[in-house]
């Protein structure tokens, strides 16, 4: 681990996006990615750290109009825990349950799961399936300033997002999904956690008169980000779940992600697994 | 140079005052610091378990932790979860069932089992197992570790 | 009548202290005045080594001493093969290699100053498998052989022409078995110290402390007496602590060249790069029977990676020959292995030791050679397993022999032909999942092995005036639970209870020698050993009485802490009795010293020999469900039946047996060491996957007890076997499940889903040395 020159525990939001306005700083909350990645030498920090778990604005759950705002601090344990999550954005919370071991949950936060940006990263899966947003705070003129950017639009590469050096990340923003929707996020690995995804998928659909609506589908470790998969949800819209179509969809998916070989997988397993895990949740989510 | 940080912190009940390196962390504060050796280190990366240790009553990987990061806050290592009627309880349950072998993961699942009792007072099967997922044991197979936890947490559950 | 320990659930008397993180293990402990040390190992897998520039270190403040082999130029070779200098001298053949050391005032000083050496290589050609390294031309690792072969071994027993002559099926196959590491939970760590007489004081979690003592001393060219060993509580071995490696001798130079203690640990992804593996084995067998179901002959071919240096990995073609030839009755077998050299990680000793491959192999064609003749898997094992006083054609004398049992009650509890026609019977039902069931059965040495020409261990026994019996013994406890059963063992001849007893088994200058924990020999051959002791403490103590009380001392018994006549009545409580030797010619109370030798035999020259006093069995049905669509394999069941001669105590057999299943479920489905190039791949938790609690199967353990003459009560060494055919039973189940017979572990979900898929690389036979 490289020398921390300065550490700075703000606070409040204005306070610590003034000290990320002075720049050279590297954001700490839960610490699970942080300290094991700069030990490794994967993280080269920053002169200053700068620990955010005392601002009290990246806190909490609640619903606003529509709209589930979960604060940047909320851990996965809280996740859980939040019948609003369960019963409203069941996507998220069932990859929460899938996320790393208890210890673990108990200090990660969903804020830090986003900007760590992993290709394979638990939450973001989900989190794009229910077209969420980024809720970005910075004091670019001495006044503390709020930009909204969709997940899609969020991730622009493996540890790398749109997020600039000088701003946090307070929120994520979670659309209410309509009525009727339902959803599965699947995570391929013999154990129920701890371990990273080789793919996850997240897909959701509302059921009318036999056919798909409002298809969502994302995937996980299969391309420098993760993914919404647009043309897969395109092969979905407005159809019956039936074999045929799970077998377009799936030959959608296929043409669609980039995925690598790595120690964890073959490029040519995670496409399979591709095609016959969206087949599996798609045709559960037909079922739903 | 690396910056230093004055922590005040709850360990074990006792109150304390340190000064610690800003990139420390809360493992090697416990062990070379404070002299508390029963939190082990066995991975330094969050993947076994083994450096379990309770903050503001729940569980945590401290080899993950700033030490930094204690400031303000209520630690308990396994030295205080012994010492506590439910760590007693588990120790018997542990000893009884012959949930300990090398011991070397033994200390990081009493703390893990302790706050999933507290948790999940009366906590089934399914859910021990679930509970202690991040802790690895190379010796025993897990079996007798489940159901020592689950002895603790029936009686647990009866008090 | 008091109560008999033999076969209850003993709590382990270590285990209190273990809960609540009072034990101190080597990394607990301190030291005054200890500097840290630290490796600087190769940045190349293979290459010369041009220079070491290590002036910049030297400067750092804080740092002690920083060395390299010029700093040592007497130092030598350890190893099995002696072909290993513990600091590289003009080349480095792994990317593990040690190339520099520091001692320091702290770890992060000796930390930064590794970063300061400079060293310039220039590589050479990479021999990253086997068969690079078999290649005409490929250059040799280590001078002075004409090959890259570390060790071959050649077995016949019959003759296997003629064997084959009178089958009428005959299968073969290769088989590709992985790498995988211990995993101990406690790093690798030690601490070095010289008196300044130049003795030496090691704080070490060697297996063999007394070997060691005698190895360390060659080393370092002094006598072997003035080398003192103490081991504190280890955090897991499972056979890697059982040769000595690199660290070691590092540690001893700095300690000696800066005259300070020296203490060093490992961090996790060091263990993983620079602790020894199992390694890697291409397997050829093909065997035979006749059409009704006797197995005619074995013939099998094996290439072991055994990596750049000799440790004992080469040499687990000893265990690996004692399955082919005698795992069920074969009356012909030809057995050759090479170790090969690659500049790969190298091959140690790992719970089981070669007989997990060879168990695969053989367990694989015991289910083809069935089907083929259309017989029941069971029928066919049964026909062909040994009964009670067989002698094997390599020697190996079946005293006792409950393999015959292990198979029926395997089979009974799990209802296994029932569910094997069954699953059978339901290969082409729609449905992505399929349920599998599998059986293999093991043999392994269960009396100690005599692989040295002693397999002895002595034991003092002490028992003072308040009838406190402190047992010294030279058998190690390594978390398995020998301390508790040797207390247990020792309480059962004298009558005392299991807290009258104190263990000391962890200092060289106390105990009297042991050969060290391997080979599943502790309870035995220290259990005889501490038996011995004991029983000569008793007669001493009812010669006494027997003195004071005219009642001949064969109508003494010691019971419930007193000495009691014929009757049952107690004469005298024990404590008080000892106390009142004060006032005799016998003050040194009670003091008894016992050196035990199984009646086994070194093997001769043709590997021919009796060479453990007991055999163990086990059989192990495995139940499987395959996702076919992902892969994944998950075990639901076992049920294990183990001839464990006699349960001494039952919660640390259980414990023994259960953690050996879920580490042999860990070799067959979730671990696997990548190494490519020389470089491991994964060396973290993350990606080399040890089973967690939520995939434990269920299990099911019955225990057949043999009562073997020749162990401790009847007991036999188990502490291996569990771990050596779930991967076998596994594959048979996999193939029950789904029709698809897996030759290469490890049963990850790729690879099962690329055989299942038709995707996968079938090994094929390489390079035959």
């Amino acid at each position: 681990m490289n020398p921390i020159e300065s550490y700075r525990a703000p606070r409040s939001l204005d306070e610590a996006a003034e000290i990320l306005r002075t720049g050279n700083v590297t954001v700490l909350a839960g610490g699970t990615d942080v300290m094991p990645q700069a030990n490794a030498g994967r993280l080269r920090l920053q002169p200053v750290l700068m620990n955010v778990r005392r601002v009290a604005e990246l806190g909490g759950i609640a619903e606003e109009a529509g709209v589930v705002r979960i604060g940047a601090l909320t851990t996965m344990t809280e996740l859980l825990a939040s019948a609003l999550v369960r019963e409203r954005i069941g996507l998220l919370w069932q990859a929460c349950d899938h996320f790393a071991s208890d210890q673990i949950r108990n200090a990660a936060t969903l804020g830090g799961n986003v900007c760590n940006a992993s290709p394979a990263g638990d939450t973001l899966v989900p989190l794009l399936a229910l077209e969420a947003r980024a809720l970005l705070a910075s004091k670019p003129d001495g006044r503390l300033e709020m930009r909204r950017v969709p997940l899609e639009q969020f991730f622009t590469g493996p540890g790398r997002t749109a997020r600039k050096a000088s701003e946090l990340l307070a929120a994520i923003e979670i659309p209410l999904p309509p009525e009727g929707f339902a959803g599965e996020f699947y995570k391929h690995g013999a154990r129920p956690a701890l371990d990273i995804a080789t793919i996850s998928i997240a897909a959701g659909a509302r059921r009318e008169a036999g056919v798909l609506r409002g298809v969502r589908v994302a995937f996980g470790a299969v391309a420098p980000t993760p993914m919404r998969a647009r043309r897969t949800e395109a092969a979905l819209e407005g159809r019956a779940p039936d074999a045929a179509t799970l077998e377009a969809a799936a030959a959608a998916a296929e043409a669609e992600i980039h995925p690598i070989s790595d120690v964890r997988a073959s490029d040519w397993y995670r496409r399979e697994l591709v095609r016959n895990m969206l087949k599996r949740a798609m045709s559960h989510v037909g079922k739903l | 140079m690396s910056a230093n940080c004055e922590i005040e912190f709850t360990l074990n009940g006792v109150r304390r005052r340190l000064t610690v390196p800003a990139q420390m962390s809360t493992l090697e504060m416990l062990r070379e610091r404070l002299g508390l050796r029963g939190t082990k280190y066995a991975c330094g990366e969050g993947e076994c378990g083994a450096c379990t240790i309770l903050v503001d009553g729940a569980t945590q990987n401290s080899c993950l932790m700033f030490a930094a990061d204690c400031d303000g806050r209520d630690l308990v290592t396994v030295e205080g979860v012994a010492a506590s009627g439910l760590g007693e309880r588990l120790r018997d349950a542990f000893v009884a069932n012959g949930a300990v072998q090398c011991g070397f993961c033994t200390p990081g699942l009493m703390v893990q089992a302790s706050h999933l009792i507290e948790q999940h007072p009366g906590a089934d099967e399914a859910t021990i197992r679930r509970g202690i997922e991040g802790n690895l044991c190379r010796c025993t197979g897990y079996r007798k570790i489940i159901d020592a936890i689950h002895e603790a947490a029936k009686a647990k559950a009866h008090e | 009548m008091s109560e008999t320990l033999i076969g209850k659930r003993i709590p382990k008397l270590d285990a209190p202290d273990k809960a609540i993180g009072k034990t101190r293990y080597i990394h607990d402990l301190e030291v005054p005045g200890a500097l840290h040390a630290k490796i600087l190992r190769s940045s190349e897998v293979h290459a010369r080594i041009l220079s070491i520039d290590t002036s910049a270190a030297k400067r750092l403040p804080g740092v002690h001493a920083v060395i390299t082999a010029a700093d040592v130029p007497w130092q030598r070779p350890i190893g099995v093969a002696k072909d290993h200098l513990p600091l590289k001298t003009d080349r480095v053949r792994s990317l593990r290699d040690e190339v520099a050391a520091v001692a320091a005032d702290s770890e992060e000083i000796a930390q930064a100053a590794l970063a300061l050496i400079k060293v310039r290589y220039e590589p050479l050609p990479l021999l990253a498998s086997t068969d690079d390294a078999l290649a005409p031309g490929a250059p040799l690792l280590h001078e002075g052989r004409e090959r890259n072969i570390a060790m071959t071994f050649d077995y016949a027993q019959g003759d296997v022409a003629r064997g084959e002559a009178e089958s009428d099926v005959v299968v073969e196959d290769v088989f590709r078995l992985h790498y995988v590491t211990h995993c101990c939970m406690g790093v690798s760590g030690v601490i070095a110290e010289f008196d300044p007489g130049g003795g030496l004081l090691l704080y070490s979690n060697t297996q063999v402390p007394f070997l060691h003592k005698r190895e360390f001393a060659e080393m370092l060219g002094i006598d072997p007496a003035r080398i003192r060993i103490i081991q504190p509580p280890i955090g897991g071995g499972f056979g890697s602590k059982l040769d000595i490696y690199p660290f070691e001798p590092i540690a001893i130079f700095l300690a000696k060249i800066t005259g300070r203690p020296v203490k060093l640990l490992f961090t996790r992804e060091e263990e993983f790069l620079a602790s020894p593996t199992r390694q890697p084995v291409l397997l050829k067998l093909r065997s035979g029977c006749r059409r009704d179901g006797t197995l005619s002959f074995r013939t099998v071919e094996t290439v072991h990676d055994n990596g750049a240096y000799t440790s004992w990995g080469a040499t687990t073609p000893f265990v690996m020959m004692q399955t082919i030839s005698s795992l069920y009755r074969v009356p012909h077998c030809k057995y050759h292995t090479s170790a090969v050299y690659t500049n790969n990680p190298y091959a140690g000793s790992f719970r089981g030791y070669g007989n997990l491959q060879a168990t695969f192999a053989v367990e694989a064609h015991m289910d083809k050679l069935a089907e083929a003749v259309g017989m029941d898997g069971l029928a066919f094992r049964l026909k062909n397993a040994q009964d009670p006083g067989e002698i094997t054609p390599q020697g190996m004398h079946f005293k006792t022999c409950g393999f015959k049992q292990c198979l029926t009650t395997a089979a009974e509890r799990s209802g296994f032909l029932e569910k094997q026609a069954a699953n059978r019977a339901r290969w082409r039902d729609p449905g992505p999942v399929k349920r599998g069931i599998g059986m293999a059965s093991m043999l392994h040495v269960g009396g100690g092995a005599k692989i040295y020409p002693s397999d002895g261990c002595g034991t003092i026994l002490k028992i003072d005036d308040f009838a406190h019996v402190t047992l010294m013994t030279g058998a190690s406890e390594i978390g398995q639970g020998s301390e508790t059963v040797l207390a247990q063992l020792v309480c059962e001849e004298l009558g005392l209870p299991l807290s009258a007893v104190s263990v000391v088994n962890n200092d060289t200058d106390i105990t009297p020698w042991d050969v060290g924990v391997h080979a599943s020999r502790t309870t035995f051959i220290a259990g005889n050993s501490a038996i011995g002791a004991a029983r000569k403490a008793k007669s001493k103590i009812l010669a006494a009485a027997a003195a004071r009380t005219g009642v001949p001392a064969d109508a003494l018994a010691l019971r419930e802490g007193c000495i009691v006549d014929a009757g049952g009545k107690k004469l005298f409580e024990l404590g008080k009795f000892l106390r009142g030797l004060h006032f005799s010619d016998r003050a040194e109370l009670v003091m008894t010293s016992f050196y035990y030798e199984p009646p086994s035999k070194h093997q001769d020259k043709e590997f021919r020999g009796d060479v453990s006093a007991a055999y163990a069995w086990a059989t192990q049905v495995c139940e499987v469900e395959v996702d076919t669509a992902t892969g994944i394999v998950r075990l639901l069941k076992v049920t294990g039946a183990h001839d464990v001669g006699r349960v001494l105590n039952r919660l640390g057999i259980e414990g023994q047996i259960e953690g050996g299943i879920v580490m042999g479920m860990g070799y067959a489905l979730t671990e696997s060491l990548v190494v490519e190039n020389g470089a491991v791949r994964n060396p973290n938790f993350r990606d080399y996957k040890l089973v967690t609690a939520p995939e434990i199967p269920e299990m099911d353990i019955s225990f057949i007890e043999t009562m073997d003459g020749e162990g401790p009560q009847g007991a036999k060494g188990v502490g291996e076997a569990p771990a050596i055919c779930i991967a076998a039973a596994l594959a048979n189940a996999i193939y029950n499940a789904t029709g698809t017979r897996l030759y290469a572990l490890p049963f990850t979900p790729e690879n099962v889903y690329r055989a299942l898929h038709g995707a996968a690389q079938a090994p094929a036979w390489g390079k035959a040395a």
